[in-house]
């Protein structure tokens, strides 16, 4: 194997890391969105345990939230309007992270209700903060990379002609056999 | 025309043909972006609404069933004569959770009890164990059980989750708890006295403590319905709430 047929490899690998990203980061967004949906007062609870939104804002907060989880997750599985999801997922998990450094820098002691609850620490339990904050960045870096090469195998945007304009599709169609049409009378 | 000039306009006509494809290419993938995008905002804008009217709180009534201050500090409030379902609600001063549960569904525990249909029972105790929330839920506990006409002390126990401090300071200041009380209408001059003085902040421990060994409370806010914990997720809809506590008086 030369250098060229390692970067071919490594660039055939790039859609299917795409597609390893958009099932992490919207398998976690479903999950913690379910999670959430069946008790949206507790939602409220857990967004107001940051004291960061006023009440008001809290509450529409609490009561969005998990849907939106939900919608951008099932996007980014499915794989439609992928660049615009991720970079939704990518954003909603820096708010995650600034939220849960803010509840650290402020010195409260909640749990960061990513996955459900109201934001009660139970009896004798610890912050989390870093491992959240750790947790919640990774996650960033997944829609980062989503964003930069979408949509990735098994996308819906392919069909639907929503894949873009971006080097690998056309570098794909190549590959495909399909060529581009200025290059058939080369 | 020489051949060099028919070759262009050959290309010059393929040329064109391919922008109107480019641009039909992109008004299709627009109308597909625009037609995905509205239905997941639709989407996200109905779990919404749904998610909001789940928690739409009953409008409170004017008239409150009697109120009795109980000797141990449990508050009853029931029409004469009711004694089923008895809905026994264990809730902290400090707990956020305990605030959000009297904001969606302190109305309908306080519209059941008026229309006769349960026997609602408060239990302010302190779950906290942690400083600084456990001198804030035993100062407000301690103050609440210097009222004893028990209206008063409906409107001083909705002022305390109203007026709820932060978890991360010190909050239910004596001065503030007071005040209060003045706002509630309490004129009983030995009130002020007893709040500052946290006369009842042993007997507010010490029921904790009891509230805790017998009934084996795991968290606040907990409703038990005939002695049985019901679900979260049921006591934050006042319409599964109501319906929950309407069945179980059959």
């Amino acid at each position: 194997m030369n250098a060229s047929d390692a970067s071919r490899n490594a660039r055939s690998a790039v859609p299917w890391v795409t597609t390893a990203a958009r099932l992490g980061l919207g398998g976690v967004l479903i999950a913690a969105g379910g999670l959430k949906i069946g008790n949206p007062s507790e939602s409220v609870v857990a967004v107001r345990a940051y004291e960061l939104l006023p009440d008001s804002v809290a509450t529409t907060v609490g009561y969005a939230l998990p849907i939106a989880e939900i919608v951008i997750g099932v996007l980014l599985v499915i794989g439609l309007m992928t660049r615009v999801a991720a970079v939704a997922a990518a954003l909603l998990m820096l708010a995650f992270v600034f939220g849960i450094a803010w509840a650290w820098a402020n010195g409260l002691r909640i749990d960061c209700g990513c996955f459900g609850g109201g934001g009660e620490l139970g009896a004798g339990q610890e912050p989390t903060y870093l491992v959240d904050i750790l947790r919640d960045f990774g996650f960033v870096l997944l829609g980062a990379w989503i964003v930069r090469f979408p949509p990735g195998r098994f996308a819906l945007d392919r069909p639907l002609g929503l894949a873009g304009m971006d080097h690998l599709t056309t570098e794909e169609e190549n590959g495909d056999g399909q060529g581009r049409p200025g290059e058939v009378g080369a | 025309m020489g051949k060099g000039d028919r070759a262009k306009s050959a290309r010059e006509k393929i040329e064109q043909q391919r922008a109107a494809d480019r641009v039909r290419e992109r008004r299709k993938k627009l109308v597909t972006y625009v037609t995905a995008g509205a239905v997941a905002l639709a989407a996200v804008g109905a779990g919404w609404w749904y998610a909001a009217s789940r928690s739409q709180s009953e409008q409170a009534g004017e008239a409150l069933a009697p109120i009795t201050v109980q000797p141990d500090g449990a508050v009853v409030m029931a029409k004469q004569g009711v004694e089923r379902p008895v809905v026994d609600v264990y809730e902290d001063y400090q707990c956020p959770a305990c605030r959000e549960l009297e904001r969606v569904s302190g109305p309908t525990l306080k519209n059941l009890a008026a229309e006769g249909l349960a026997k609602v029972v408060f239990h302010p105790i302190t779950i906290f164990s942690q400083e600084p929330t456990k001198s804030n839920s035993v100062r407000a506990g301690a103050a609440a059980r210097c009222v004893t006409e028990g209206a008063k002390w409906m409107t001083y126990h909705d002022l305390l989750f109203e007026n709820q401090p932060s978890e991360a300071g010190e909050g239910f200041k004596l001065d503030d708890l007071v005040a209060w009380g003045e706002d509630a209408g309490i004129t009983d001059p030995a009130f002020a006295e007893c709040v500052t003085s946290q006369k009842y902040a042993q007997a507010q421990l010490a029921y904790s403590q009891k509230i805790g060994d017998e009934q084996k409370i795991e968290g606040t806010p907990t409703i038990k319905v005939n002695g049985t914990a019901i679900d979260n997720s049921v006591a934050f809809t006042p319409q599964e709430l109501r319906q929950t506590i309407t069945e179980a008086a059959k």
